[in-house]
């Protein structure tokens, strides 16, 4: 493993979770402009420090300390067993650089899942509920599944166990993307819709207020992906340097073939290319291409890519249109949709050593989980949690915008609003 | 309906883990872990119907 080149990775990290918070910002209204930002850095604060203090441990590594399950003479192992608040990283620097590594990698993956639901709950989400959101999953219920496919838990001893290929999930598809993107199912359920959206039965358009940062943050998210799924492949998957320059190349096909499926699947429908779902497509193209990055050949994941951008566009319409969920920046879409569609995909298309079906099995083994024992508990979670500190703001603090309402200034003081935004109703 | 939902997401998963420890050949594991999985999507569908029923209800509700 190369240290350097892994190190080199995980500092692009952040670029991705910079992307995705200038995404959201631009995808929600000027009045909530702040806030959402702020919940964003909110988030990857609380994110970094709880998953250090708790989440590492039962996170754990490969190879490391975990607690283990009998059952039908079965050995499941399902937790972590690291030391609480990471203690004995620093006198272990020197002996086991690759637990310090694995960490540090995690730190950003799991703020840039608890990011994911951010832009969902945009212009309604209390400050408080936000952070009380990210603990939990920082905490508790990112580590249980990050443990199961990166942490040598369960879902990474298929073979040993069961007889099956491990699933492979090499850029945190699954890992962080749908975790984070049942988040904001989850989020969004709880929430219900901003003011406004649905009016007996109509849907309204309420448009982002600044797509140059829609934009923008796609091109930032595209570096800060290459360094998730290579440094994911190194530490995970054990990927080469010369596999690291294949994730690269698979990770930007990835990107522009969503964009383009995006593009011209909304071109085709509403005569006209739109940005914001194009920015969409470009994201999910990289959700969708990071479960197989590097073990994927360049065609392989442009079709990936091409069938991920053109289904966020449908998704997004019919969580929209059909179930009411109202997610400003079709999160649940790109994230969770486009992710399910990634592990899957690389069950039709990954590299075999036996047979297709084993390995189709074992993806659809990951996915079933995901939906199975993830989205109950963050569901499960997110209620109890609403129940203590209550996730939506009040009635007048939907019309009036986050900002002014828990900030009592918003972000761009020197515009000119409507007038009408401001009244009660 | 809700809890239904999230009931029917967590025995689909058991139906999934059961297939694993019970079964050992290939299709076999293959029909019970579709089936888990179809289990799934029925108490995700289910969860998804409670809460676009909540918000119809809301909808009417409003002057």
């Amino acid at each position: 493993m190369s240290l350097s080149l892994c190190l080199l990775c995980i500092l692009l990290v952040p670029l991705a979770t910079a992307g995705l918070a200038l995404m959201q910002q631009g995808l929600g209204r000027s009045r909530s402009a702040a806030h959402a930002m702020l919940a964003s850095l909110c988030a990857l604060a609380i994110a970094a420090i709880v998953f250090v203090l708790v989440g590492s441990s039962w996170a754990g590594y490969s190879g490391g300390l975990s607690h283990t399950v009998h059952i039908g003479g079965v050995a499941w192992d399902w937790l972590g067993a690291e030391p609480l608040l990471a203690s004995g990283l620093r006198a272990g620097l020197q002996t086991n650089a690759y637990a310090a590594l694995v960490l540090c990698l995690q730190i950003f993956t799991v703020g840039m899942a608890a990011l994911i639901p951010i832009s969902t709950g945009n212009d309604r989400w209390r400050l408080a509920g936000v952070c009380a959101a990210t603990a939990l999953l920082a905490g508790f219920l990112y580590p249980l599944f990050s443990h199961w496919v990166w942490g040598g838990g369960w879902l990474a001893q298929l073979t040993l166990r069961f007889g099956l290929p491990n699933l492979v999930d090499s850029g945190g598809a699954g890992v962080v993307q749908v975790v984070g993107g049942l988040a904001a199912l989850s989020a969004a359920w709880i929430l219900g819709p901003r003011q406004g959206k649905y009016t007996a039965g109509m849907a309204t358009a309420i448009p982002g207020h600044n797509i140059v940062l829609v934009l923008f943050g796609c091109l930032l998210a595209l570096l800060g992906w290459i360094g998730l799924d290579g440094a994911a492949s190194i530490l995970f998957y054990g990927a080469s340097a010369s596999q690291v320059v294949l994730v690269v190349i698979n990770a930007v096909l990835s990107a522009s073939a969503g964009c383009l499926a995006a593009l011209l699947t909304t071109q085709l429908r509403y005569k006209k290319p739109d940005a914001s779902l194009s920015a969409n497509g470009w994201i999910a193209g990289l959700v969708a291409g990071s479960a197989g990055c590097g073990l994927l050949s360049p065609a392989q994941t442009i079709l990936i890519g091409l069938v991920a951008g053109g289904l966020v566009t449908f998704l997004v319409e019919a969580l929209e249109l059909k179930l009411f969920v109202d997610d400003p920046s079709g999160s649940i879409a790109i994230h969770a949709g486009a992710g399910l569609w990634g592990l899957l995909a690389f069950g039709l298309f990954g590299p075999v050593a036996g047979p297709r079906a084993a390995m189709l099995l074992s993806q659809v083994i990951g996915i079933a989980t995901l939906l199975g024992v993830m989205l109950p508990l963050l569901h499960l979670g997110n209620l109890l949690l609403n129940h203590l500190i209550p996730y939506r703001v009040d009635s007048d603090g939907d019309w009036q915008g986050m900002d002014i309402r828990e900030l009592g200034a918003g972000a761009y003081p020197e515009f000119v609003m409507h007038a009408e935004e401001f009244v009660p109703r | 309906m809700k809890w239904i939902g999230c009931l029917l997401l967590f025995s689909g998963w058991i139906i999934v883990a059961t297939a694993l420890l019970l079964l050992t050949g290939l299709a076999q594991r293959f029909s019970f872990i579709t089936a888990g999985l179809l289990v799934e999507l029925l108490g995700l569908a289910l969860l998804a119907l409670s809460y676009k029923a909540l918000q119809t209800g809301r909808q009417r509700g409003q002057p």
